[in-house]
């Protein structure tokens, strides 16, 4: 429901890592790797914001192929899952032994010494996963956590609206991808027409997640710089030209006002909206509407940089827990193991991290929705190959996610954004300043 | 006269700020009987459908079952009537001590009382949940008891009753030779029994409305409380609203049923339950 | 007050005192332990920065407070907070008196109007915010819908600097108002009959009845509500949080929301405590004035 405060399910690009990171989080006092020949049965306590259900068969199928070791979850809500686990980590927490770490989040996790060292892995890690998925979790050839989930984002559009207004679709083949000034005259074709109520709806509508993309395809960078990647650097031509555009969407009337992040979803899966741009996640959730809609990639500014937001959550050993071989062991099973992490999306609709996981899980996912999530498959694996964009990797990122988006609510609802980013800009500076 | 020239349209008035106070959780009930997908496609224009539904159905509710709300408002149950029980004595006790009992550095004593409630707990909150993990209270009733029992708003309302209690009562009965225990709980107490409901009521809506308190000491699965398992049910990905209005009713339900059984006696007038 | 006990000996007075301690001690240590030491840790740890990143806490003094008076942001919190105070709580205690004095007359279904009233009471925050968010959607929300029924323009509530905080008044004043009213009710049951009959007979009106006998009468739990009311409305940040995050442009940006922000989601606990320390400070100032405001003969207030 309501209160999602920030929180992200994407990456980071290794080549953002910084010396000050490094340095940091070399200073703090990690542990070292457990080794799972330690481990001896016991009860491993996972944390993290899923529905039970979600995990239910991943336990599963580990306590059935690791005799006299049990599992226990506990769910944290979404929305306060980060806080918790800064409280309770910052305690030294032992009840918390395996928990979910927010990707853009690792650096930061590790730098205050939260995550155990799990570089012993990193070889086998770099072998299954997908490079954007490896390196988010590595800081200075350190591995802190192992990705267990990837995402990206792919275009819905209303089949039946579109043809009824005489517009013709958008291909799912990305070497024809649409940019975002043919989306948005298509959309507001569709509009005139009478076909829909709403033009073109960005599902995580104020999330950085979601809107990294339009400032990146313009070449505006992902809004951090510097020596430390703890300089804003928000408002130049490029974020002030896609922010613009972005405002535009709203104040024209091609995507409402009000609704917030995830909760746009039922407008285009009730029918009202032209174009959505959504996540994998999507396609289960809009599988049971009586829309007809199909796929194509998210598109780009003309003229500019294709690329798609990607990530989502990695998993990580709490340095306080008590029995870190047998945490290692179940890591181990749900990320590096392509049997259990595919076990792990068998009640979701989310990419496995894994790549065979992933191999096995997309056809499964392209059936889904029957003939309209037809293609889903090849284009997001096109997605995490060819334009996957991972956020910035900064110690700093809590701060930059929670500043920028309120500064995006601000602009959706009016602000100017050239003005409302220079205050971005001095609200990070101020954020940023307690953290050195 | 002139009172009968008043009473309808003062009838009328009553209802329509009733009605008005009732229909936003009459679209949350109507809604909770509906799809969550429908819940938005009765609002606009508005008609009789938007508040009501010919057709309801109870898959949201069936859906609850499998969900760690039931488990979440028993425990809630629990923290807030333990709380109410233990809590209500030693606040009353407080306040009795507050107005009857003249000591020195009484007015220090409500001065600090009062600052207490001036506290934000939700903001201090940090610093003492790691000293109740330090004594090994994270995942337990007790670590999830204990910050309602002292309520400083509670003992100020009964402060406030008691002094209106007449000082010759409490004089006679020490003459007859009654302690003070005993006039505080034959005499104070029962007297200032509507302040006893409302600070009841306090206590309880402090513990059953509880949300950061109960993430920051942990709630695992036989702790959960019901608004932390109200919360867990938003979708990650989107948000079933019929399923979360069901959750809503139920969690309403409990509440409400305490409150409208407990408001005749609350505001049952001191004079009129004859003890004046 | 209490003259006739006060006067006694101080022999007989140190004996109350340890009966009062008695009945006391319970309450005290409760309070001490769950709220004035962690308020402590608070005021220290205002006085201290902890790098977020290695965890190195020092001493710095005023710096935290200097800091925030110079954060323009923290700035507006403190007008948004003070202009919230002075909305909120004279028109929630005027609704509830008012509807205490409309629900205790003898009306048909009075106890059925009255427990509707009563209703929002039960209702979690989380989930009030929920639904008022679709009440003030400002495309097909309930709000909206019902404004076009009577053929007024669409309103943007939550999406517009100058609405959002009225909006967030109007939903905390339907979780608010029947509670104090509950509280005022209680209290004009408690005015004796006979002090109206004999205003009827002096031939007194309704109004003069009013503020003669039922508005003094109720002093007491007036002060009770309007304190009680103040204080927490100075503590709410779970509507705010869910509703508006604070915007559009800082105008629904109370203190408390802003102290909630900065410890649990940027981290930066020196100032977020020194926030809160300003809170209480400003709190005590408010609740202060409102004490002597109405201490006249009421010596309970």
């Amino acid at each position: 429901m309501i209160p999602r405060t920030p929180h992200a399910r994407v990456v980071a690009v290794a080549a953002a890592v910084t010396s000050g990171a490094l340095a940091l989080a070399a200073c703090s006092s990690a542990p070292e790797t457990p080794s799972t020949g330690e481990a001896t049965p016991s009860t491993i306590n996972l944390l993290g914001p899923e529905d039970p259900a979600t995990f239910a068969p991943l336990i599963e199928g580990f306590e059935g192929s690791h005799e006299g070791y049990s599992v226990e979850y506990t769910q944290v809500p979404f929305d306060q899952l980060n806080s918790t686990l800064q409280q309770r980590l910052g305690a030294e927490d032992s009840t918390i032994d395996v928990y979910t770490v927010d990707q853009p989040r690792v650096a930061q996790l590790a730098a205050q010494g939260y995550l155990v060292d799990l570089t012993d892995l990193a070889d086998e890690a770099q072998e299954v996963m997908s490079p954007t998925m490896y390196d988010v979790n590595v800081i200075d050839e350190q591995m802190w956590a192992a990705s267990i989930w990837d995402s990206t984002q792919l275009m819905f559009y209303n089949v039946d609206a579109l043809a009824a207004a005489g517009v013709e679709p958008p291909s799912s083949d990305p070497s024809e991808r649409w940019t975002w000034e043919q989306t948005v005259a298509a959309a507001e074709q569709v509009q005139a027409a009478g076909e829909t109520e709403w033009g073109l709806i960005l599902e995580q509508i104020e999330y950085y997640y979601q809107l990294q993309p339009l400032m990146a395809s313009l070449g505006g960078g992902s809004g951090i710089t510097g020596e430390d990647a703890l300089t804003p650097d928000i408002t130049n031509d490029a974020w002030v030209e896609a922010m613009t555009w972005y405002g535009d969407l709203f104040a024209d009337g091609l995507a409402p006002r009000g609704v917030g992040s995830f909760e746009t979803s039922p407008i285009f899966a009730d029918g009202e909206s032209a174009f959505f741009v959504g996540g994998p996640w999507d396609v289960g959730v809009f599988s049971e509407s009586e829309t007809n809609w199909a796929v194509a990639p998210m598109p780009y500014f003309d003229g500019g940089e294709q690329v798609t937001p990607t990530g989502s959550w990695s998993w990580g050993i709490n340095p306080a827990s008590q029995n870190q071989a047998a945490a290692l062991l179940f890591l181990e099973y749900a990320t590096l193991n392509p049997e259990g992490n595919l076990l792990s999306t068998e009640a979701t609709t989310i990419i496995p991290a894994n790549a065979e996981a992933a191999a096995a899980y997309l056809p499964q996912l392209e059936e889904l929705a029957g003939d309209r999530s037809a293609g889903v498959a090849d284009l997001i694996t096109y997605e995490l190959e060819n334009t996957a964009l991972a956020r910035p990797l900064t110690v700093g990122y809590v701060q930059f996610e929670e500043v920028m988006n309120t500064a995006f609510a601000d602009i959706r609802n009016g602000s100017d954004p050239a003005e409302r980013l220079a205050e971005a800009t001095t609200q990070l500076e101020d954020a940023w300043s307690q953290l050195r | 006269m002139s009172r009968r020239r008043t009473r309808l349209p003062l009838t009328i008035l009553a209802a329509a700020v009733g009605i008005l106070c009732a229909i936003p959780l009459l679209w949350v009930l109507t809604n909770s009987l509906r799809p969550g997908a429908e819940t938005f496609g009765t609002i606009s224009p508005l008609s009789w459908e938007t508040f009501l539904t010919l057709t309801p159905n109870v898959d949201n509710y069936a859906a609850l079952a499998g969900t760690s709300l039931g488990r979440g408002i028993l425990n809630s149950i629990i923290v807030s009537v333990a709380t109410v029980a233990v809590g209500l004595v030693i606040c009353a006790m407080a306040a009795f001590a507050l107005a009857a009992l003249p000591f020195r550095g009484r007015s220090a004593v409500f001065s600090v009382i009062v600052l207490s409630f001036l506290i934000p707990f939700d903001a201090i909150a940090i610093p003492l949940a790691d000293v109740f993990r330090t004594w090994n209270l994270q995942n337990t009733f007790t670590g999830l008891i204990l910050p309602g029992l002292g309520n400083g708003m509670a003992v100020f309302l009964l402060r406030q009753f008691f002094l209106a209690v007449p000082e010759d009562l409490a004089e006679a009965a020490r003459l007859d030779g009654l302690g003070w225990w005993g006039i505080f709980s034959r005499i104070y107490a029962p007297l200032a029994r509507p302040a006893m409901i409302g600070a009841a009521l306090m206590l309880f809506l402090f513990q059953w409305q509880a949300y950061v308190w109960p993430l920051l000491i942990g709630t695992d699965s036989e702790h959960i409380l019901g608004p932390v398992a109200l919360a867990n049910m938003q979708g990650q990905f989107s948000v079933d609203y019929g399923l979360m209005f069901a959750g809503a009713v139920v969690l309403i339900a409990v509440p409400l049923v305490i409150i409208l059984t407990l408001q005749r006696y609350f505001i049952q007038s001191v004079t009129t339950s004859g003890l004046k | 007050m209490t003259s006739t006990i006060a006067g006694r000996t101080r022999k007989v007075r140190r004996g109350y005192g340890r009966v009062a301690l008695a009945f006391l001690a319970p309450a005290i240590v409760v309070l001490v332990l769950v709220r004035l030491v962690p308020a402590a840790s608070a005021l220290y740890g205002s006085l201290t920065r902890s790098s977020l990143l290695t965890g190195d806490t020092r001493f710095v003094g005023w710096e935290n407070y200097a800091e925030l008076l110079g954060n323009p942001d923290f700035r507006g919190a403190v007008g948004v907070t003070v202009l919230f105070t002075l909305i909120i709580n004279p028109l929630q205690v005027a609704i509830a008196f008012a509807l205490a004095v409309l629900f205790t007359r003898r009306l048909a279904g009075v106890r059925w109007w009255r427990s509707l009233v009563i209703l929002p009471i039960a209702v979690p925050p989380a989930v009030s915010a929920v639904v008022w968010n679709v009440i003030y959607r400002p495309d097909d929300g309930l709000a909206n819908a019902v404004l076009s029924v009577l053929g007024l323009p669409p309103q943007p509530f939550l999406t517009s600097p100058d609405q959002a905080l009225a909006a967030i008044i109007v939903l905390l004043s339907w979780v608010g108002v029947g509670y104090w009213m509950l509280f005022l009710i209680a209290g004009i049951n408690d005015v004796p009959g006979e002090l109206y009959e004999a205003a009827a007979l002096d031939g007194a009106g309704p109004w003069r009845k009013f503020f003669h006998i039922t508005l003094p009468m109720c002093r007491r739990p007036l002060a009770f509500v309007l304190v009680a009311d103040t204080v927490s409305n100075l503590l709410v940040f779970a509507p705010v949080q869910m509703l508006t995050g604070g915007g559009p442009e800082g105008s629904t940006n109370l203190l408390m929301y802003d102290i909630y922000t900065r410890a649990y989601t940027l981290g930066d606990l020196g100032r977020a405590q020194a926030e809160v320390v300003v809170l209480v400070l400003l709190t005590v100032v408010i609740v202060a004035a409102q004490f002597r405001m109405l201490r006249g003969d009421s010596e309970g207030a």
